[in-house]
């Protein structure tokens, strides 16, 4: 384990902070000495309470927050200097220009101003919030230490699209919005700009290509950020990746969906420039239909999907119809190709015929950042941009940075606003006719006030309410569209780190960036389980309308699973074909009562150990799906629930774990369990719950009281050789094990 | 069995370890913890950690039972049924207390019983309460079910109250006293005051269920919660500890104090795996049912051994015996013709009825006062004056000082001989009048009376109960003796000047207050 060391801080010498500890409820567990970034906190000895230099403190109340007692108090200012400011451009003249608006630091001394402002804490929160998990204390210590080759080489280990994300990534309610400084109330580290410093420094390295071919193929559709990322980690550990797109250049949303002025073409190209030249091969303006993955499936050894969410969601409004309306996927495309051609759109430009004078008047439905990317693009072809939102502005999701920007150059955003109907002459759209609408909390629906309506002429209207999944594509796929979820319970290292805690900070718009970060991980590691027979799912075509980062961070999930687990065409079906690869992580799960089911279950992990495998044994709340997701053979066990003869089966624990299961094709499986009296069909329950999720049950067995070390030996003994080559088979002898 | 964490350091991807440190997860990758402080750590827990042996929670059948979510709920449940019961026939039963199963049950054999449990076992009374049971239920909105969702506001109780420690409940302990004295409650008296002093408790109690987290009630405003804690420390059963106290410090979510799926976190501010007495051991069994490592088990010890084997003692304990000390002895003064007389005297001055607050307050504060002025008298006496108390904390209960280091081993010392008082404050009531708990409860049934053999019927006649009562308080002072023999040899002999005289001064003052209250005993002839 790497210690962090305690940061030297630039901060200013004429405040203080008072750090009490309650010693009554202090119980020395010592959650905040281990995880305070100023090593300002110890334990005292002698009465094993905490106790605090305060000469350290610098306020960042990470102690606070980790405390499981609440047993601390921080009082006084953060001590931080003040965030170095990063520039934002605003173009003399809007129309024509593609230059980007926002700038990173241009200097090194900016750079390292900001960088000594990170606390380096042993429990970033960034990281957590990151959702790609970025291990932002680690690259930004290189960054201190003028080595950005170290830099990127710790940047390769999470994201493969640095210089990407750090344009693009809505930092405030990710990393920053997570760093501690946020949480304390303050101004966080400008994470997103050093990185961006680092990739505009240094260029990002190309996929470093495993000298030895790793005999795998696979086929990923799609070449947005989540086809990218798998592409680029299959391609780095030898495989041989073919990309599907069906428009006429890859990169997806990155191409089409983020204008220049935010993403440069140079930037957005850089991926796709090095995967190819590292021998990714790319297909462009090929679509994959529901009838072609099957074919891909025979081809291939896995088949990822990242083909995106592109279909627009359209409002069910009378006139939508009309001339003149289109979606904004189309109107940026047609605008980043004009942009990039230097050429103008004719229906917007003031001097085209039949343009009024101040250039066409683009209604655009919607005030994300896809609507503001179409608006600002508006102004840049010389046209006026109105945007409706039927939200009110204190909930709108919009960005504050991209409202301000798109306001500052000129859009009219109008919250507190929806369109009733589009009015036109029979063929083209010539007005809009908006209503008021009231929205009193967050979660409640906007109200619609159509007594008070006003009418806008307008020449155009572009839909950007947003996209969906194209359901055609890869129909009946378990668990797809995946939603994402908080747990009920979630992970106790993340509330420990101190990212739950309220209240949510103000810089990340008061928004609870602990359980968005919670949720986004759901999905990246729902991205692992394996949808059907070879074929993973990523990106937006999983969860719907996401993020760049997010996008990327499942694809490259997803190629990690796909490495774990090596799937071969050759051995899918009928079970012909060479034997599977051998179970290297065993993961024996039990729900035990009285302990006899936990004694099976450590006999058979004693039998799986021989074999060279890691074997872990937890109990079922500990099986997560981030452990079932790297594990390659489950072993599950309970005790026998019910009343002698009438509702026996799993326990309640057991079956509710059954019933939540992801997908888990391609697992194998072996169930057990431990009976009084008599199992009857536990264990046929359990096998078929687990067959309807995809796993392959290998064996199963039940146990008596007696000999029930030994016959949980024998067991463990069968699914070793029925799963490991050159293990002997033995005799099952007492043991009522049924092969499968 | 393997912990989450080993785990996930098991499933690392083989061909990952030398990009990722080794893991699959990059955040567990990114987190760099500190290694946790272990310097002192055994001097701080060897003499308090309970023998591994003596864990009944490795036998299969208690483990079943302590995991189960219901084990709390049906402790809880028949004492819910019984305090219920005596609200309802405390209001709508006999007037006569004797016959009212309300105050029967509840100052003839209840008080007694709690006595009994605290002495033998420690917090056996609050992992079944059910005022606390109550207020619990309502707060978690579920009777046994792990729910997620608190009703009420959950507070933190503010630092400057929480900072005196267990000094709150002994506040209470002293009003409940007093009404209690005021009203003639436990005489019994009217019925009615015992149902209305219950649904006191119980209303104050929910109060605070919702307004505040976890057991703050129970842990600083329970009237009771000193006064077990104290008296508890004698007890038998160590409570909820580590099995191994590296796997607590390396644990990575403290799940028993957080909570996890399968159980809340420790409603009592208490870690297992820092827990030197059972001092705030609520025996709820929460911690045993999250641990994600099953190691923490429930341990027995020798009888006061959290009297004598903590290493950091507490001032607000001490405090506390001093002052519960000084209210017992009331009780005892006040069944006195001396204190009748004084009483009357000072009632009809000042216009006050029985007990006077004055002489309530003056008594309980002078006997806890010379308790103070005693441990003055032996530091400056036998106090080493070439030692400094280093001050490590600025609050109430981190300060030391020459005074505290004497004054808090003389108190802890005399916990028995409190513990014994109290226990023996009871047997008149128990011994003369529990076997009308019969007539009681068939006087529910409209089949009990006064004129019931068993209404009249005693266990012991005065002199017998007196010789009872001195035989427990010979006992208690035999505890204190013992304890203050060996406290002091650890704690004064170090910072006095002759280690044998404190030792024996320590062992005096319990002999003296064993005496006082023996005396007491003798006079009061057996008075409930």
């Amino acid at each position: 384990m790497t210690i962090a060391p305690a940061p030297e801080l630039l901060v200013p010498t004429d405040a203080s902070t008072s750090v009490t500890v309650l010693s009554d409820r202090c119980a020395g567990c010592q959650e905040c000495v281990v995880r305070c970034p100023t090593e300002a906190l110890t334990i005292d000895s002698s009465r094993w309470v905490v106790v605090a230099d305060e000469s350290l403190c610098v306020g960042c109340r990470q102690c606070v927050r980790t405390c499981p007692f609440s047993a601390i108090t921080v009082e006084g200012p953060s001590l931080v200097t003040e965030r170095t400011a990063v520039r934002t451009v605003e173009p003399e003249r809007l129309e024509g220009d593609d230059s980007e608006t926002r700038r990173g630091f241009t200097t090194w001394e900016d750079a390292l101003a900001e960088a000594s402002r990170c606390l380096s804490c042993p429990d970033p929160t960034c990281v957590r919030g990151c959702p790609t998990h970025n291990d932002i204390p680690s690259f930004i210590r290189a960054l201190s230490a003028r080595d950005l080759d170290e830099a990127h080489r710790v940047l390769r280990r999470t994201t493969v699209l640095p210089d990407v994300c750090s344009r693009v990534c809505d930092q405030a309610v990710q990393c920053e919005g997570s760093c501690t400084w946020s949480l304390a109330g303050g101004a966080p580290v400008a994470i997103g700009a050093l990185e961006r410093f680092i990739t505009e420094h240094a260029p990002v390295p190309p996929p470093a290509r495993a000298e030895e071919p790793a005999g795998l193929d696979v086929a990923v559709v799609g070449s947005g950020p989540a086809g990218i990322a798998a592409a680029w980690e299959l391609a780095e550990a030898g495989a041989r990746v073919v990309v599907y797109e069906k428009a006429d250049r890859p990169g997806g949303l990155l191409d089409w969906g983020i204008p220049d002025f935010t993403l440069p073409s140079a930037v957005a190209d850089r991926p796709w420039a090095q995967l190819q030249a590292a021998g990714v091969e790319l297909r462009c303006e090929h679509e994959v239909t529901s009838e072609d993955i099957e074919g891909l499936l025979g081809t291939n050894d896995a088949v990822v999907l990242a083909y995106g969410a592109g279909m627009p969601v359209t409002p069910r409004v009378p006139g939508v119809e009309l001339e003149g309306v289109e979606d904004a996927s189309r109107f940026l495309d047609r605008a980043h190709r004009a942009l990039l051609a230097g050429t103008v759109l004719p229906e917007l430009d003031a001097s085209a015929e039949g343009v009024r004078a101040g250039g066409a008047v683009v209604l655009v439905l919607g005030a994300g950042n896809t609507a503001m990317d179409v608006a600002r693009s508006v102004r840049r072809f010389g046209g006026q941009a109105i945007c409706i939102d039927w939200m009110d502005p204190r909930f709108a999701p919009v960005r504050p940075d991209e409202l301000d920007e798109a306001r500052s150059e000129g859009v009219d955003v109008r919250f507190n606003s929806t369109l009733l109907r589009l009015e036109g002459d029979g063929v083209r759209v010539r007005s809009a006719v908006l209503a008021r609408t009231r929205q009193e909390s967050a979660a409640r629906r906007p109200e619609v006030l159509e007594s008070e309506t006003s009418v806008v002429e307008v020449d155009r209207v572009v839909l950007a309410m947003g996209y969906r999944i194209d359901p055609s594509v890869a129909p009946g796929l378990p668990a797809v569209p995946f939603v994402k979820t908080v747990e009920e319970y979630p992970d106790r290292r993340w509330i420990g780190s101190g990212i739950l805690a309220n209240p949510a900070p103000t810089f990340a718009r008061s928004l609870p960036v602990g359980r968005l970060a919670l949720a986004r991980e759901s999905a990246r590691t729902n991205a692992a389980f394996a949808r059907g027979d070879r074929l993973w799912i990523a990106g937006d075509a999983l969860v719907g309308p996401s993020t760049v980062v997010e996008a990327m961070a499942q694809g490259r999930r997803a190629a990690r699973s796909i490495l774990a687990h090596r799937p071969s065409r050759a051995r899918s079906g009928d079970g012909a074909g060479p034997r599977p690869v051998e179970p290297k992580r065993v993961v024996v799960v039990v729900d035990s009562l009285g302990g006899k089911t936990r004694s099976a279950g450590e006999a058979i992990s004693r039998v799986l150990e021989g074999t060279g495998a890691s074997v872990s044994v937890l109990r079922i709340q500990e099986a997560t799906a981030p452990v079932l997701a790297d594990a390659d053979l489950v072993v599950l066990g309970t005790w026998t629930e019910g009343l002698v003869v009438a509702n026996v089966g799993p326990s309640r624990a057991v079956r509710a774990f059954l019933d939540a299961l992801p997908p888990l094709h391609g697992m194998r499986a072996a169930v057990f369990c431990t009976y009084g009296f008599s199992p009857k069909g536990t264990t046929a329950i359990m096998r078929n719950a687990l067959e309807a999720h995809g796993a392959e049950v290998v064996a199963e067995a039940a146990f008596g009281a007696r000999d029930l070390a030994r016959r949980a030996e024998e067991f463990g003994e069968q699914v070793k050789s029925r799963l490991w080559s050159g293990s002997a088979s033995r005799t099952s002898g007492g043991v009522r094990a049924v092969a499968r | 069995m393997t912990t989450l964490a080993d785990a996930e350091q098991a499933v690392r991807e083989p061909d990952e370890p030398a990009r990722t440190g080794g893991s699959s997860d990059p955040v567990v990758t990114a987190v760099r913890l500190r290694p946790p402080e272990r310097r002192g750590m055994h001097a701080r827990f060897d003499s308090t950690d309970p023998n591994p042996g003596w864990d009944v929670a490795r036998h299969p059948k208690v483990a079943r039972l302590l995991r189960n979510r219901r084990f709390q709920f049906m402790l809880i449940l028949p004492n819910q049924i019984v305090f219920w019961a005596v609200i309802l026939l405390g209001l709508a039963g006999t007037v006569v207390p004797g016959l009212n199963f309300g105050t029967a049950i509840t100052w003839y054999l209840w008080f007694c019983l709690v006595f009994v449990m605290m002495v033998v076992v420690g917090r056996a009374w609050c992992a079944m309460c059910p005022f606390g049971g109550f207020g619990e239920w309502v707060q978690r909105q579920a009777f046994w079910k792990r729910t997620q969702k608190a009703l009420g506001l959950g507070l933190k109780l503010p630092e400057p109250v929480a900072r005196y420690g267990f000094l709150m409940s002994v506040v209470s302990f002293l009003v409940l006293t007093w009404i209690e004295e005021t009203f003639n409650i436990a005489g019994p008296g009217a019925p009615h005051a015992t149902s209305w002093m219950v649904v006191g408790i119980v209303s104050s109690a929910l109060v605070f269920f919702l307004a505040f987290e976890r057991r703050t009630f129970c842990r600083y405003v329970c009237p009771l919660s000193a006064l077990i804690g104290t008296v508890g420390a004698m007890g038998s059963v160590a409570g909820f500890r580590t099995r191994d106290r590296e796997v607590c410090l390396s644990c990575e979510t403290k799940d028993c104090m957080r909570g996890s799926s399968s159980g809340y976190g420790c409603p009592w501010y208490t870690w297992p795996g820092s827990a030197d007495s059972n001092l705030a051991c609520g025996l709820c069994s929460e911690c045993y049912k999250s641990c994600p490592s099953d190691n923490i088990g429930l341990f027995l010890q020798k009888p006061m051994t959290s009297v004598v084997a903590p290493t950091r003692r507490r001032f607000d304990i001490a405090w506390a015996v001093a002052v519960l000390w000084g209210l017992v002895v009331f009780q005892q003064v006040n069944a006195t013709n001396v204190y009748a007389s004084a009483d009357s005297w000072l009632n009809r001055n000042l216009h006050m009825r029985y007990p006077d607050p004055l002489d309530y307050v003056g008594i309980i504060a002078a006997v806890a006062l010379v308790m103070g002025g005693i441990a003055w008298l032996v530091q400056r006496a036998l106090g080493r004056r070439d030692l400094e108390f280093a001050t490590p904390g600025r609050n109430y209960l981190d300060r030391t000082s020459r005074f505290r280091a004497f004054f808090v081993p003389l108190m802890y010392g005399l916990i028995p001989v409190v513990g014994a008082d109290y226990f023996a404050r009871q047997l008149p009531k128990f011994f003369s009048h529990v076997p009308r708990l019969v007539p009681a409860v068939g006087a529910w049934f409209g089949a009990g009376s006064t004129h019931s053999p068993l209404y009249s019927y005693h266990l012991l006649e005065t002199t017998g109960i007196v010789v009872a009562q001195v035989a427990v308080i010979g006992l208690g002072t035999l505890g204190a003796v013992f304890a203050s023999w060996r406290i002091a040899g650890r704690d004064l002999a170090s910072i006095s000047t002759r280690p044998g005289v404190a030792r024996v001064t320590a062992v005096g003052l319990a002999l003296a207050c064993g005496v006082v209250a023996g005396v007491l005993y003798i006079a009061m002839h057996a008075a409930p």
